[in-house]
């Protein structure tokens, strides 16, 4: 399973934001996280891919007055989803082991 | 759910978003980007958070995110279009009445619809089924003399030559000389036939019209002097099909020619139609004269395939100095190319010659002399297109109108099918599915009784018209339409349709079937189309009558044409005295010429002493004899008649009204001018002069869409008619005892006669079918415009039947609902009648500008449309309302 960079980033913060994770408060976290600020087409495309690819799994709630009684898509991550989390946090620690200075540590496993 | 936000977003990139962004995603996407622009709002403001909002929604323009075709929709619209065939079927049986209506508008619509469009391709397939007919052009002369304008379809006899000769753009010429009617007999017979149209051709006849020899050889055909050909339907006359070849026919009891070819009759839709005799051109004497004056000989030619019309038409224009000229300076002195010049200029004359593509002779080239047969006129084509649009839009409009009316009854069927899942195209896929049914059955009922009034319309228009059920291309049109119909008419219901809410219509607050408006406009399209027809009918008529009734200045009534006295030889004059002894007649005339519109020549004339081109005067010349004038009681203004016992009244002169006006002179100043047509001659000492001796009073001896023409009339022998005034009595005896005559004066000659006025009604036989023709469709449009009438009167009195019910048990009387219910459909028609009435005015006088003597259009006329199309409409309307005012209450009350 290949995901891409910002793919990897939204699976993150999906994680990160257990039962409160749709666009805008991803994309708010992804901001406060990386200074930078992700677009929502670009966000919302990478969701469906990952959904599409079976780490996300959605359920709908939530509209509210703000969102014109618009529900919200929820997003929690699959076992597959936090499968390929592993995956690519291992590779990125294997790596770091092997340069001088970067001392990684990770006790996922 | 309130869906308002507290912001909102700009509208127009918004309903962007909605439009482009698939359902599915659309909800949680737009939901995220409103919660977006409320935050930025509030903490950058309205333009920033505008503008953001804006890239986002450009931003979003994803592949994820745009719309798609989804598999499993399209497979379950196919599974329902079963079902959708068989509620249709089963909705249009539970409403007969409705569907009743609907079909037959639509089936008449359709059916006068297909009338005109058999007639129009008819009227455009002319003259197409000619080899080449794309390549072949026929050669014009339009010529100003003398202030008056004549238009030919024939021209000079060195034509032809000229063309072949010098023109590289031709491959090929043929030239026609036009003959009157001719009569037949093989020589052994007695008996002659007549022959209505004779023409004289040449060899190239074949070759140029791609032209098969049934008999004979195409090579040898028509190349010497006194042969001919026949149609197929002239050999059958005289003889067996098979042994045609190499007889030998009498022509006008002189002269014998020789069979040397049968051809198949021309189509019906050809220009040589009425020609089945054609004659060798090398009979003639003159095929060969070098006078450019004499327009005797149509010229056909077909081009290069490579060449183009616009180089022909520019060898034309040089023809009239290059050739013409030249011929006649070799016998006008003191003639040069640039007093000819100087002379037109100073004159406005003019001599033109032109072309005309064979294909377009027949609705372009109208009335010319010398035309083979009578054209029609792309006008009436115009005409009558739009009357067929008229018919199908009005039944059309019909139906839309009587579906949305009825559209309330199935509301409630909408309603639960959007419940249960259905969508908007689902449901306008089955209204279509129902109108589509509806216009197969209709174009069904159509296509057969187009079938069983073909007979009748052929009879009306003139023609030979069948239905080309055999003809694929004819069934694809058909099926064209039938979706066309069904798609156009259908298309308004359906979308009405397929928009009620369910929650409206279920809970039963959608009380009225709205469109209400809309209604009201398509019934006063209806009744505005209608009311014009009729206005249209009535003035034709009109103009007809008038012209039929018209004081024409001379005699038609009584007065009886025996044609082809010729055929007696020197017995005429007998005949003209035994035929003056009989009972029944008043007085007799021998002459070729009558007063009905034909074609004829005119003679150049110069009045004594001023033999300048400009002072030329062109006057038609008629030979008569001396009982002419009192036999058609035409009235003398001055001067006098012929006089048998003043022999110099042989070149004397009577002149017509307008001839005497053209020469600058009163009546009574014009007895005794001398005019000369003799100007060609060389020795001028010689010149032979006519003196006007009378002056007639004008009578209309062309048809009344022309002025009336100058005449001169002199005495001639060489006449061909007799013009037998009749008193009044049994006519049948009479011209009994005339035939007896003829038949002991000039044995096997045939008796041909007619009556004048019936020969001068046929002038006007376009009109005479353009009347009736509008009068069949005028009556067509009302009735399917009251058709529509009865079924929404219907629909609206059942709709208000509880409400007529609480009426009259209020006391309300009959006659008030009645009124009631009709009142607002007649609003409607008054307002037709108001828009139409003006318009129909307007239209209609701009056709009888074509006529030189025509009617006013009376306000009675306006006003008898007007009252026709309300009085109409009432019947219509009221049967319903009445139906309806007399319901007991009872009935309609006990339910509730």
């Amino acid at each position: 399973m290949k995901i891409g960079a910002f793919e990897e980033l939204v699976l993150l913060a999906v994680g990160a934001l257990t039962d409160n994770a749709y666009g805008v408060s991803i994309k708010e976290l992804l901001r406060e996280k990386t200074g930078k600020n992700p677009s929502i087409g670009a966000l919302h495309s990478a969701l469906y891919r990952l959904e599409e690819k079976g780490c996300l799994i959605s359920s709908e709630g939530g509209a509210t007055a703000e969102r014109g009684g618009r529900r919200k898509k929820y997003y929690t991550l699959t076992t597959r989803g936090r499968n390929v989390l592993i995956e690519t946090s291992k590779l990125r620690l294997e790596f770091s082991k092997n340069i001088q200075g970067l001392n990684l540590r990770w006790d996922g496993s | 759910m309130d869906r308002k936000p507290n912001f909102r977003p700009p509208g127009l990139a918004d309903r962007f978003l909605t439009w482009f962004c698939d359902e599915r995603v659309l909800e949680t996407l737009q939901g995220d980007l409103h919660e977006l622009y409320g935050q930025r709002r509030n903490k950058s403001g309205k333009l920033i958070a505008d503008f953001n909002f804006l890239l986002d929604v450009i931003d979003v323009c994803r592949p994820f995110a745009l719309k798609r075709k989804s598999r499993s929709i399209y497979l379950n619209n196919n599974i329902m279009l079963k079902n959708y065939v068989k509620i249709a079927w089963r909705n249009l049986k539970s409403q007969p009445f409705f569907t009743l209506l609907n079909t037959a508008g639509l089936a008449i619509g359709m059916t006068g619809g297909l009338l005109i469009a058999m007639f129009i391709y008819d009227e455009l397939s002319f003259d197409k089924m000619f080899a080449d007919s794309n390549r072949i052009y026929r050669v014009n002369i339009d010529m100003r003399t003398g202030g008056e304008t004549n238009y030919y379809a024939s021209v000079s006899g060195p034509l032809a030559a000229t063309i072949k000769q010098d023109c590289p753009h031709v491959e090929m010429v043929t030239r026609f000389r036009t003959m009157r009617s001719a009569l037949l007999r093989k020589s052994e017979n007695d008996e002659n036939v007549k022959e209505t149209h004779v023409a004289a051709v040449d060899s190239t006849f074949f070759d140029m019209f791609g032209l098969e020899l049934l008999a004979g050889d195409t090579r040898t055909a028509l190349k010497a002097p006194n042969t001919l050909i026949l149609t197929k339907t002239a050999a059958e006359k005289h003889f067996d099909l098979s042994d045609a070849l190499g007889q030998r026919l009498l022509l006008n009891n002189t002269e014998t020619y020789k069979v040397t070819g049968v051809i198949d009759d021309f189509p019906k839709n050809s220009f040589l139609r009425d020609h089945h005799v054609f004659v060798s051109l090398e009979s003639f004497d003159d095929a060969y004269s070098k006078a450019w004056n004499n327009f005797r000989f149509p010229t056909f030619v077909k081009l290069n395939p490579l060449a183009n019309i616009d180089d022909f038409q520019d060898f034309l224009n040089t023809v009239k100095e290059s050739y013409v000229i030249p011929w006649a300076m070799t016998f006008v002195p003191g003639l040069t190319l640039e007093r000819s010049r100087s002379d037109d200029e100073k004159t406005g004359n003019f001599m033109k010659f032109g072309h005309i593509a064979l294909q377009d002779i027949h609705l372009h080239s109208g009335d010319r002399q010398g035309e083979f047969s009578p054209n029609g006129d792309v006008k009436n084509i115009y005409i009558l297109a739009l009357i067929g649009c008229f018919l199908i839009l009005l039944a059309c409009v019909n139906f839309m109108n009587l579906s949305t009316a009825y559209a309330l009854r199935r509301a409630r069927e909408v309603g639960i099918r959007k419940t249960l899942g259905a969508n908007k195209y689902g449901l306008i896929r089955q209204f279509l599915t129902e109108s589509g049914l509806i216009s197969v059955v209709s174009l069904a009922m159509a296509i057969l009784m187009a079938y069983s009034v073909m007979p009748f319309f052929n009879e009306l228009s003139g023609k030979a018209m069948v239905i080309p059920l055999s003809d694929p291309a004819f069934w694809l049109v058909i099926v064209a339409a039938t979706v066309l119909l069904s798609l156009f008419s259908g298309s308004y219901p359906a979308f009405f349709m397929s928009k009620f809410m369910p929650v409206k219509v279920l809970k039963g607050s959608q009380s009225s079937a709205g469109g209400a408006n809309i209604r009201s406009v398509l019934v006063v399209f209806q009744f505005v189309v209608s009311v014009f027809l009729m206005v249209g009918t009535l003035v034709i008529f009109q103009q007809l009558r008038y012209i039929q009734t018209k004081d024409l200045g001379f005699q038609k009534d009584q007065v009886l044409v025996v044609d082809d006295v010729s055929a007696a030889g020197n017995q005429m004059a007998s005949f003209k005295q035994q035929v003056l002894q009989l009972g029944g007649v008043e007085r007799a005339s021998l002459s070729s010429y009558l007063p009905t519109p034909s074609t004829r020549s005119g003679i150049t004339y110069f009045v004594q002493g001023s033999f300048d081109a400009a002072n030329a005067a062109i006057f038609g010349h008629w030979k008569i004899d001396h009982d002419y004038l009192s036999t058609l009681d035409l009235e003398i203004v001055a001067g006098r008649d012929f006089d048998e016992r003043i022999y110099t009244d042989s070149s004397g002169l009577i002149l017509n009204e307008s001839a005497v006006n053209m020469l600058g002179l009163q009546p009574e100043a014009a007895i005794g001018l001398k005019l000369t047509s003799d100007f060609h001659r060389q020795d001028k000492e010689n010149m032979k002069f006519m003196t006007v001796i009378g002056v007639v009073k004008n009578f209309h001896f062309e048809s009344l869409r022309n002025n009336i023409g100058t005449l001169s009339l002199a005495l001639g022998s060489g006449a061909n008619r007799m013009i037998v005034k009749l008193n009044p009595g049994d006519f049948s005896n009479v011209i009994r005892q005339i035939e007896k005559k003829w038949k002991a004066v000039a044995p096997h000659q045939p008796f041909n006669y007619y009556f004048m006025d019936a020969s001068f009604n046929s002038t006007y036989e376009a009109e005479q079918k353009l009347g009736r023709i509008f009068v069949i469709f005028t009556i067509l449009s009302l009735f399917i415009a009251c058709l529509g009438l009865f079924g929404l009167t219907a629909f609206n009195a059942g709709k208000r039947i509880k409400e007529i019910g609480i009426r009259k048990v209020m006391g309300a009387t009959a006659g008030q609902i009645t009124v009631r219910l009709s009142i607002e459909f007649l609003k409607l028609v008054g307002i037709a009648v108001f828009i139409s009435l003006p318009l129909g005015w307007y239209v209609m006088n701009k056709w009888l500008e074509d006529f030189s003597y025509r009617i006013e259009i009376s306000w009675w006329v306006l006003a008898s449309a007007a009252v026709l199309a309300i009085v109409i409409s009432i019947i219509t309307v009221s049967y319903q309302s009445i139906k309806a005012a007399m319901t007991s209450p009872v009935k309609s009350l006990r339910s509730e």
